[in-house]
């Protein structure tokens, strides 16, 4: 009986129509977009970028909601507005020069990715850190003690980022932040007055379609009495380009300015902003 | 008893035999390409993770592809390629499995112009297809295989907003080719 057995199963092993197995060519990897881009609101993000992209934002932030309808809701007060390019010189690390037009600041900042989230949580957060350093332009030849000097128009800025996908449609980043200004006068469009900001720059998207995400950010300050900065606005995918479009309580954008107060009261005093991401590929890989 | 052992001794150099002369052609480093070609932005997406599998006795080809080893040149687009539209988390391959509509005569001078006739599967999606095809006995143990075909985005439940119509083309070119090894 157990003979008979033995040959049905050597039978049914003959080889018969056999497809292949399906297996991953790689397992586990990275955590892929816990952004949709390098930027979210005002903020930077942990979101990599590959080696020789090249990633272009422009950003813009305008004047108070509270002109109304008058005012188109503050389009009519102009609007500040940042363009930057960041490139991969490796896929950890890359190097950015942003100018914007308040105070006609030109900034260079790198960000370096220390550890990426993974598929498998075997590392749970991903991990970033940006330095930046700028220099405001602006003419101030007015002054009786006429142009400062170069140095006293620089100022700095450093940020961990600490962000985790909890799911495919949340995902929180936390950034401790400092801008070091070395001689914040008075004529300069910041509305603290001490040299070190220290704040933590709050981010989360929540995807509500495939291809757009509600934002929200929160920097409380931790060493002023300054109004914390709030945003809240929606992030589309659109083939290739990331537009992101928010309400935001500052006109700044650059990590200095951002930290150095100027938010009006959540509200009336919100500004519509609206960035728009590209990321090219430059070189033959 | 003593013809039950012979049985299984049968049996045994059957299955034996079968693997030592049957005609069973694989490959894991085929080449896969996409052309997507939109009035605003043309690009290209490429992977060289293609699985394949002739076996020619029992007339049965089968491919696949991991699409997360699809690159098109900008890591950010791959990212939402794989997060928002072949939603590869879900979905992680593409498939073909299917047979010859008529078998080709593998002339070692010649390729053969075949059509093959099967299940194409992505994004979850199943469809019947006919896919013309070519190959070549290149030598005793290597077949050559070259394939291209249209996939509609559409047919396979993968939409395209109505801002990225002009950046992303509706009807993806896919060519795929390689040599499977015996």
């Amino acid at each position: 009986m157990s003979i008979r057995i033995l040959l049905l199963i050597l039978f049914f092993t003959q080889p018969v129509a056999a497809q292949l197995e399906r297996k991953l060519a790689v397992e586990d990897g990275d955590v892929d977009l816990i952004f949709h881009a390098p930027r979210h609101i005002n903020l930077l993000t942990v979101e990599p970028m590959a080696k020789k992209d090249l990633h272009f934002a422009i950003m813009h932030t305008f004047g108070t909601l509270d002109g109304g309808i008058r005012n188109l809701y503050g389009l009519d007060n102009g609007a500040n507005i940042q363009f930057s390019f960041e490139y991969g010189i490796s896929e950890k690390f890359s190097l950015g020069v942003a100018r914007s037009g308040l105070d006609k600041f030109y900034n260079l900042y790198g960000r370096y990715h220390l550890v990426a989230q993974r598929n498998d949580d075997r590392i749970p957060v991903s991990i970033s850190l940006m330095g930046g350093a700028g220099v405001n332009t602006s003419d101030y030849s007015f002054l009786p003690a006429g142009n400062p000097e170069f140095k006293d128009r620089t100022s700095y800025a450093a940020q961990l980022m600490i962000a985790r996908k909890f799911s495919d449609r949340l995902s929180l980043q936390i950034s401790p932040s400092m801008a070091y200004f070395v001689n914040p006068l008075e004529v300069y469009q910041i509305q603290g007055d001490q040299q070190l900001f220290l704040a933590v720059g709050i981010s989360s998207k929540y995807k509500i379609t495939g291809k757009s995400s509600l934002t929200f950010q929160y920097i409380p300050n931790l060493n002023s009495d300054l109004r914390n900065n709030i945003g809240l606005g929606i992030d589309i995918e659109a083939g290739g380009h990331v537009f992101q479009m928010y309400f935001v309580t500052s006109p700044a954008l650059n990590e200095q300015y951002l930290l150095a107060g100027g938010n009006g009261v959540p509200g009336e005093e919100f500004r519509i902003g609206f960035n728009v991401n590209r990321i090219f590929a430059t070189g033959k890989r | 008893m003593k013809r039950v052992f012979q049985l299984i001794i049968i049996c045994f150099i059957t299955t034996l035999a079968e693997d030592a002369f049957a005609q069973v052609y694989k490959t894991e480093k085929g080449k896969a390409e996409f052309l997507s070609k939109a009035p605003l932005n043309e690009f290209v997406g490429t992977s060289s993770n293609l699985n394949g599998l002739i076996d020619v006795d029992k007339n049965l080809v089968d491919f696949f592809i991991d699409l997360n080893t699809l690159k098109t040149g900008i890591s950010l687009r791959d990212k939402h390629m794989r997060e928002n539209y072949l939603e590869t988390k879900k979905y992680p391959f593409s498939e073909f499995t299917g047979k010859f509509k008529t078998l080709p005569k593998f002339d070692q001078k010649n390729h053969d112009e075949v059509f093959v006739v099967g299940v194409f599967k992505i994004h979850g999606v199943e469809k019947q297809v006919e896919i013309p095809a070519s190959v070549q006995k290149t030598s005793s143990n290597e077949l050559a295989f070259e394939s291209k075909f249209v996939i509609k985005l559409s047919d396979y439940k993968i939409a395209i907003p109505k801002v990225v119509f002009y950046e992303l083309a509706e009807e993806q070119e896919v060519t795929i080719s390689g040599v499977l090894k015996k």
